[in-house]
């Protein structure tokens, strides 16, 4: 991993759900590597509007804040005509929005289950949907998405997530097989217990019993990843799954 | 160039047809327009007429002729 050596200069993004956790530490690292960004978050706030224009001046690059509620399929499409407008060659596509839910099989409601669903899945299919349509017209791309090991592992709890997860896996996967004639490569990263917000859904004595193990993550060593795959270190790596997750 | 010219240049060199055959070319009449192709045509169409075109018209995008119906829906007239 080469944060240190700018291996984004000349490359723009698109990241989705950078305003905290993960997304915001990819959002760091993108634009210490040198990267134009369009930083996709749902709602304007003071707060996230400082933040990029402080992150923009250190490194020198052009970060442009997407505002849209992935779930608004109207607002989804107003953003990538935004993107599409702005005639700039989208190079990668990070899809990391999503929301955690823990809940055992049986006490799983239907609308928890589809609310998850349309976050962490349809939406980041839909708007890969219409961004790979511009990677396409340029005959490159990289698109990559943010999991998680409970797609894989069967977690207690996790039958909604982790199946959120697995199929936005599987995306990931045949977009790789569909559009690789069209040089766009796609992977994802599978985090384990990473230490975000998303880790007060599950219970605290898991937690607890994790940091004993020194199991968890921080955001910055997943957002790594997520540069490597975006750099040009990467290019012949498609298809694939990487976890991070310090060890069963 | 006029707006039929493009469909039509657009249309030849994606299925590698002559102008005489558009008229009645469909969907996976000739080898080229697969689903690959067709994805590749419609993000050709897109960029030749800065549209967006919705998901629902290019399933619905089934025929040379069906293609100019659709494209009217966006203000391109052919």
């Amino acid at each position: 991993m080469e944060s240190g050596s700018k291996s984004l200069i000349g490359k723009t993004a698109v990241i989705t759900g950078c305003n905290r956790g993960i997304g915001k530490a990819i959002l760091e690292s993108y634009a210490e590597n040198g990267a134009t960004i369009f930083a996709c978050v749902r709602k304007e706030t003071k707060e996230f509007s400082t933040f990029i224009e402080l992150l923009s001046e250190k490194n020198s690059v052009s970060i442009i804040p997407i505002y849209f509620d992935s779930r608004n399929l109207e607002e989804l499409k107003n953003a990538v005509k935004q993107i599409k407008n702005s005639k700039k060659k989208i190079d990668v596509l990070v899809n990391n929005s999503g929301i955690a839910y823990n809940a055992l099989f049986q006490m799983s409601s239907l609308d928890k289950l589809q609310e998850v669903f349309a976050i962490n899945f349809i939406a980041p299919f839909v708007f890969s949907q219409y961004i790979t349509k511009l990677m396409v017209r340029q005959k490159s791309g990289n698109i990559i998405t943010i999991s998680s090991t409970t797609a894989m592992d069967a977690d207690l709890g996790k039958s909604v997530y982790g199946a959120s997860k697995a199929a936005l896996i599987c995306m990931t996967q045949v977009i790789a097989s569909e559009l690789k004639e069209f040089g766009i490569r796609a992977n994802s990263i599978a985090p384990g217990l990473t230490n975000t917000d998303m880790l007060l859904c599950l219970p605290k004595k898991f937690i607890v019993n994790s940091i004993d193990k020194n199991k968890i993550a921080k955001p910055s060593e997943i957002a790594e990843k997520a540069v490597y795959l975006a750099s040009d270190a990467s290019l012949h790596i498609t298809g694939q799954v990487i976890r991070v997750e310090g060890g069963n | 160039m006029s707006n039929k010219e493009k469909y039509d240049q657009i249309f030849m060199s994606s299925f590698e047809v002559n102008e005489k055959d558009l008229p009645s070319l469909r969907y996976q009449d000739v080898d080229n327009w697969d689903s690959i192709g067709h994805v590749k045509m419609i993000a050709d169409l897109e960029e030749a007429f800065d549209i967006m075109i919705e998901m629902d018209d290019i399933l619905d995008f089934s025929s040379y002729t069906k293609g100019i119906s659709i494209l009217k829906k966006y203000g391109i007239g052919l």
